[in-house]
């Protein structure tokens, strides 16, 4: 042990520690962030090179168990119908996400007080206002104001390019009387703070050497690190400890090197996503907390929310330059958003366009769907889908059910022996109703677009990317991991301020609400400094 | 320490070529040979050095279906008639695993890819135009009463 305590350790350096460091390093405590991965080099990304389409088979594919780097964990996702997707590096998962950027609605905050089910969150749309607003200067959020299914919002950039696809999907809505409006995305349209304007490249899901996408290794971080912030990449930690008070003292972790290390902390942040988080706290057994850290309502790594994903890809006779353009970012829908009981099911979903896929991921999902044989028909029936597809999927809100979970496997463990997380998890009978009529919807919109052909893939089984609900945010510590500031209710040193603490999941892509949420607790703990641990 | 995969014999590469046309074969407009004349093979051998394991399934399965060409027909499986080829490759199981590589290998090889129209260059750093974006599409959406609840 060879160091003073730091004020505050956060350990994860992806979406929310990022945007947390950020926020509290204007009260020049001294932050110090451990992170497993390292710092990602954008001269090296796929999109650099012909044959980028094979990188999402290897070395960035989304699932940790496919890509192996050596800064990955392992995760049993065997006992789940849809699995786990993270990227671990400094920016983490931002690294491969979409970008497609939606706030919350604000019914997403009262889904007890309006429909009945679930819990509120103890916070609503109104306090996380300024946070997304905040978030969105700093992420480089594109998009355009005055969409009739948000309250007034302001969008700091022009909208991504909608092209040929786009406006022809647009077409197909505006026939049936649907809802769309061009996606909120933290992709930069114009050059914004020093981040050079998309071009539309269509990679990025693996990585924008662009650096168009915001990315929090190219948003935040840098931002934190002149602030004074100090991130240590290669360090991925065990377990957090606890001293004879029953606070958080600090925690051990292993070195790039692999050498087990120490540090010693005041204050400790989690920022590990819906998956690490309640991973880490379930391996921080101590006297005090012998069911993991934090673990007293026996709630850690419980309520797990994935977002069931259905995607349908219309296939169209006209060339539509689906091959360009942000991948996950052209329209969006909230038609059935909002809970109408007559459909079947309580709450709602969204779609998201996507674009058309490029030669080999065209290739390869035509032969998955037996539309592309080999031999002599190939060429053929190769040129009837490349570039004559688009895809859309359907991101349906997941409820919180104590029987979808993380705990520890018995068995696997990572390259350092850490335990490593099991997943068990199921769709309930709502979401199969939701994503059964989302899915026809979804049908009727791209025919009504034009689409001569659909193809349904529901649920997505490799469309684990948002992890939610697992050390969720409440009063009640009977009933909740974490109380409304982020803060442990059996730790008072102790804050997490990802994706974990959701309370519901909405019927969006989290990212954004993660990191208002994160700002927010930032906020919390800068406005009670000189009482923080009273 | 693992060591890398014996290459490939003569034989089995020719067998590989024949297979890889098989897949994938000339386009019929003549703008491309077939996969296996293109020289894909060889990236896919390369490919599957990364990969011991498939590595020794395509060498057994390409050991295996020119052995039944041979009893079968008496001749090389690059001899035996398109419809027999064809037969003798719905047998193997290592069949799907080569189509994979020889999808990942063709639609990545810059000549196809412009063949398809597409310039034969990495997305970045050039990116790609798009038009101008048309948001008159959203006046009747603009149009909608508030459609949020809360």
């Amino acid at each position: 042990m060879s160091e003073e305590p730091v004020d505050v350790l956060i350990i994860g350096a992806g979406a929310s520690g990022a945007a947390f460091a950020w926020s509290l390093a204007e009260t020049r405590m001294r932050i110090v962030c451990l992170e497993q991965g390292g710092w990602m080099d954008p001269a090296q990304y796929p999109g650099m090179r012909t044959d980028w389409e094979s990188a999402q088979f290897g070395a960035f594919a989304f699932s940790p168990n496919v890509r192996k780097r050596p800064e990955d964990y392992p995760i049993n996702d065997g006992e789940s119908p849809i699995s786990i997707a993270m990227f671990n590096a400094v920016g983490g998962s931002t690294i491969l996400y979409a970008a497609h950027f939606p706030r919350f609605h604000p019914s997403d905050f009262r889904v007890r007080s309006l429909d009945g089910v679930a819990d509120d969150w103890p916070l609503d749309y109104a306090r996380l206002e300024p946070f997304y607003d905040v978030n969105a200067r700093m992420m480089g959020v594109s998009g355009l104001a005055g969409d009739p299914a948000y309250p007034p919002k302001d969008v700091p950039l022009p909208p991504v390019a909608l092209g040929k696809l786009g406006e022809t999907l647009a077409h197909g809505f505006n026939r049936l009387g649907w809802h769309w409006w061009p996606s909120d995305s933290a992709i930069t349209t114009v050059e914004h703070e020093g981040r050079a304007p998309c071009i539309n490249a269509g990679t990025c899901l693996l990585g924008c050497a662009q650096g168009a996408k915001g990315s929090t290794d190219i948003t935040y971080w840098p931002a934190a690190i002149r602030a004074g912030v100090e991130v240590r990449p290669r360090c991925r930690v065990r377990e957090i400890t606890v001293g004879d008070d029953g606070m958080v003292d600090g925690a051990i972790y292993y070195d790039a090197k692999g050498v087990e290390q120490r540090i010693l902390a005041h204050v400790v942040v989690v920022a590990c996503n819906g998956i690490g988080t309640p991973r880490l706290l379930l391996n921080s057994r101590s006297r005090h907390f012998p069911d993991g850290l934090a673990n007293r309502s026996g709630l850690v790594g419980k309520n797990l929310m994935l977002h069931p994903y259905g995607m349908v890809t219309g296939i169209f006779d006209e060339p539509l330059e689906g091959y360009r353009g942000p991948t996950g970012c052209s329209i969006m829908s909230h038609e059935f958003y909002e809970t109408d009981l007559s459909r079947g099911f309580v709450r709602g979903y969204s779609f998201e366009m996507l674009r058309g896929f490029g030669p080999l991921s065209t290739a390869l999902l035509g032969m998955g769907w037996g539309k592309i044989p080999r031999g002599a028909d190939h060429h053929r029936a190769y040129a009837e889908l490349f570039d004559r597809n688009a895809g859309m999927v359907v991101i349906c809100e997941d409820l919180p059910e104590e029987h979808n979970r993380v705990t520890l496997d018995p068995d696997l463990k990572d390259s350092d022996g850490i335990p490593a997380p099991k997943i068990t998890y199921r769709l309930s009978e709502n979401s199969e109703k939701m994503l059964a009529h989302a899915v026809a919807r979804g049908r009727e919109v791209l025919e009504a677009a034009g689409a001569k052909d659909a193809v349904v893939q529901a649920p997505l089984p490799f469309a684990g990317w948002h992890l939610m609900g697992t050390a969720r945010m409440g009063t009640d510590p009977e009933r909740s991991v974490v109380n409304p500031s982020g803060r442990a209710h059996d730790v008072k040193n102790l804050f997490i301020v990802d994706g974990s603490i959701f309370v519901t999941a909405a019927a969006v892509n989290p990212t954004n609400t993660i990191q208002a949420l994160a700002l927010h607790v930032a906020d919390e703990m800068k406005r009670n400094l000189a009482n923080l641990l009273d | 320490m693992s060591s890398e995969p014996t290459p490939f014999s003569e034989e089995a590469r020719r067998t590989l070529a024949t297979v890889l046309d098989e897949i994938l074969p000339a386009r019929p407009d003549g703008r491309l040979s077939g996969a296996g004349a293109l020289g894909l093979g060889s990236r896919l051998e390369e490919a599957l050095k990364k990969e011991p394991l498939q590595h020794a399934m395509v060498a057994q399965g390409l050991a295996d279906v020119e052995k039944a060409a041979r009893v079968r027909h008496g001749a090389s499986l690059a001899e035996v008639p398109a419809s027999e080829r064809r037969a003798l490759l719905e047998e193997q199981p290592f069949t799907g695993l080569v189509m994979f590589h020889a999808y990942v290998g063709y639609y990545q090889d810059e000549r196809v890819v412009a063949v398809l129209g597409i310039e034969p260059r990495p997305p970045h750093p050039l990116g790609y135009e798009m038009p101008p974006n048309d948001l008159t599409l959203l006046d009747p959406v603009r149009r909608r009463a508030k459609m949020y609840r809360g």
